[in-house]
């Protein structure tokens, strides 16, 4: 059995579905990796599985909008009817909700370590969270508090989660600054996060994350505010840090390149639904959902003829149909056919697994 | 730290001056000069002249303008029209139970307006959250000498529980040392005095404090929904720390900000109210100096206040922007 196991995670806010039905497992020591554009739910998924949506207060079932039939245009010219629903407007939906106060409906099982996370009370998820499981953010400045110093931010986790207090938590601060390669670490302890640099405040908050030695370290687009040449050193920082440690990591990120620095195995995320998942080379060797085939059309390429044009996937991710009416990707595929929205496509396969009913009849 | 502070009592100064012109030109620019209080109507006016002379009206203006910075600094208001006392006399007597009621009362705003603000905050959209913004649309709308009078009426004269009017019974024999009261009382251990303040205290200081009470509330409220959305809340959260740290080292210390800021502004504008409550209550403050000076045009009594209104403006704001200093090590100037 694999560390975490999320088994048909759903969460949805109000009307709009932002995860529907995701499923998949990070081992034990492994890299994982959670692919998808901007709004495939792929943040969600993780807010999710650390505890982090806000909570529904009132049990209420989400509305249901009544869906309103659509036309796809199929590849061969003719039109292809298919019902929708409301597009999942996940894009930066966690924030926006906090802010409202309203909740996420949250369902499905996310088995840690034999434990559902999902199902945890508030006060046992707040005694793993920061423990057993830990998590980097995407934004490192807007991630620190602003007035407290930096050592204050390590140390609380550390009083809180291993009970070191005063002078032994501050040595320990310094030593975890000095693991993630924060120069003088004991003078940077006094300072605060907008005296460092966006590569320093990333490290600094690695340095919180894996401060209690973490079974699972859970990275949000760690790398994507920063510059190429600190995105570099951040991911081999991570790269070490779990490999010395044996720490399980879950890699969310919407950058090929970064899954293929560093993964093991690979998930590509579309509307809320894992639509691919392989071993990283199976993966970049064979794609096999037309989604996954368009991410990897999508980047610049050095060994290309400079004038080739790139292939850009079509349309957005708001043009989608609800998956169980059909496949989500269906109004963007080029090789969208009649039975691609006869109902809800399955994942075939088990080590390298798609789920696109046309794969068979392309190969 | 001290570069910051520095920099700050020089723009303080630079206030100060500004103000001290604008009020002399001010007091010249208005129609019906003192030597018309203080000579009869039928009066000469050779009579007028003399006065004029006299009290140094006929001097180049500059020079005017030098002569008043001079006393302001030496703290000589000159004498009040009506009492001939010295205004600075004046003034001091009656200070301490001014800024005895209006602390009273920010303590009362501050005490309860936060937790209610966060309290809304948290519970937005139930009816705790309604229930204390509509109380606080309520403060805002009532005026402070009505309300004033209401406390004084039923908890005062119909239920008897508190005084009706001045700062201590009539008699009590205690000891005066900063002219606070309360505080003399505690630090003189002459608790019973301290205890006789306080009960005639608190009608006033509910009265005052209605204002600063809703507008705190609301910027607490506000603010601390504009922070519980912030990442670094959420990175709180994510190490599992409890829901007390993170309200208080995390939450709370970023809406301080915004607050902190209200405070000062609203501990200025107190003094104003107090005019009003003090009237109510016959607090003895500066609140019915004023008053008086104003009905028998008393300029020099004016200017005295004026000037000590607006210093304390000043030197409130200066503690607003240090202690933003403290709050917050983004505003601090770099070494």
């Amino acid at each position: 059995m694999a560390l975490l196991e999320v088994e048909d995670l759903r969460v949805a806010f109000g009307a709009s579905t932002a995860v529907d039905g995701v499923s998949f497992s990070v081992p034990e020591g492994k890299v994982v990796g959670l692919v998808g554009e901007s709004g495939c739910g792929k943040s969600v998924t993780s807010l999710a599985i650390m505890g982090l949506l806000p909570k529904r207060r009132n049990g209420r079932p989400a509305p249901v909008t009544a869906s309103r039939p659509v036309t796809v245009e199929a590849a061969d010219g003719g039109t292809v009817a298919a019902p929708t629903g409301p597009p999942p407007s996940a894009t930066a939906v966690a924030p926006v909700l906090r802010r409202r106060g309203s909740g996420a409906d949250v369902s499905g099982r996310a088995v840690f370590d034999g434990t559902d996370l999902l199902s945890l009370a508030p006060a046992a998820m707040r005694r793993r969270r920061g423990k057993d499981l830990a998590m980097v953010f995407q934004d490192p400045l807007s991630s620190l508090n602003p007035v407290v110093p930096i050592g204050r931010q390590i140390t609380e986790v550390l009083e809180r989660h291993r009970g070191l207090k005063g002078d032994k938590a501050s040595k320990e601060a310094a030593n975890l600054l000095d693991r993630v390669g924060i120069p003088d670490p004991t003078r940077r302890l006094k300072e605060y996060p907008h005296q460092l640099s966006g590569g320093m405040r990333q490290r600094v908050l690695i340095a919180i994350a894996v401060a209690c030695n973490p079974r699972l370290l859970i990275a949000d687009e760690p790398t994507t505010a920063l510059d190429v040449t600190i995105q570099a050193q951040i991911l081999e920082l991570l790269k070490d840090l779990v490999e010395a440690e044996g720490t399980a990591l879950l890699m969310i990120t919407h950058d090929l390149g970064v899954v293929a620095g560093i993964c093991d195995e690979v998930n590509v995320l579309y509307s809320g639904r894992v639509v691919e998942s392989a071993p990283v080379r199976e993966l970049f060797a064979a794609p096999t959902h037309p989604y996954t085939v368009g991410l990897l059309g999508s980047i610049p390429r050095l060994d290309l003829p400079i004038h080739e044009p790139l292939t850009p996937i079509r349309g957005s991710i708001a043009d989608v149909i609800r998956w169980h009416d059909g496949c989500a990707f269906a109004p963007r595929c080029d090789r969208v056919a009649a039975p691609c929205v006869a109902g809800e496509p399955a994942l075939v396969g088990a080590v390298h697994a798609h789920r696109c009913v046309m794969a068979e009849e392309v190969a | 730290m001290l570069r910051y502070t520095v920099k700050r009592l020089l723009q303080l100064s630079v206030a100060l001056l500004g103000l001290s012109l604008l009020l002399f030109a001010w007091f010249k620019a208005l129609p019906g000069g003192p030597e018309n209080r203080l000579l009869p109507e039928n009066a000469t006016d050779q009579q007028r002249e003399a006065l004029r002379a006299a009290l140094g009206l006929d001097e180049p203006v500059w020079t005017q303008y030098g002569e008043f910075l001079a006393r302001i600094v030496r703290l000589d208001f000159g004498s009040s029209l009506s009492s001939g006392r010295p205004i600075a006399t004046e003034l001091a007597e009656r200070l301490p139970a001014t800024v005895e009621l209006s602390l009273a009362a920010m303590l009362i705003a501050v005490g309860l307006g936060i937790p209610l603000g966060y309290l809304a905050a948290k519970r937005r959209g139930t009816w705790v959250d309604f229930s204390t913004v509509s109380g606080s649309l309520l403060g805002t709308c009532i005026p402070i000498f009505f309300l004033a009078a209401m406390l004084k009426v039923v908890f005062a004269q119909e239920l008897g529980w508190l005084p009706t009017t001045f700062r201590l019974t009539a008699g009590a024999d205690f000891t005066e040392v900063t002219g606070l009261r309360v505080f003399d009382g505690l630090i003189t251990g002459e608790l019973d005095i301290a205890w006789d303040a306080v009960r005639h205290l608190i009608l006033p200081a509910i009265a005052l404090s209605s204002i600063p009470l809703a507008v705190i509330v609301r910027i607490t409220r506000a603010s601390v929904l504009d922070v519980v959305g912030e990442d670094y809340v959420r990175t709180a959260d994510a190490k599992g720390l409890k829901p007390a740290t993170v309200r208080g080292r995390h939450v709370m210390r970023n809406a301080m900000l915004p607050i902190a800021t209200i405070i000062g502004l609203l501990l200025g504008s107190l003094f104003a109210g107090a005019v009003l409550t003090e009237s109510v209550f016959a607090f003895g403050g500066i609140g019915s100096f004023v008053y008086q000076a104003t009905t028998e045009r008393d300029y020099p009594a004016l200017m005295g206040f004026i000037l000590v209104i607006a210093v304390f403006y000043v030197v409130i704001n200066l503690i607003v922007d240090l202690s933003y200093g403290l709050l917050d090590p983004r505003v601090r100037v770099r070494k």
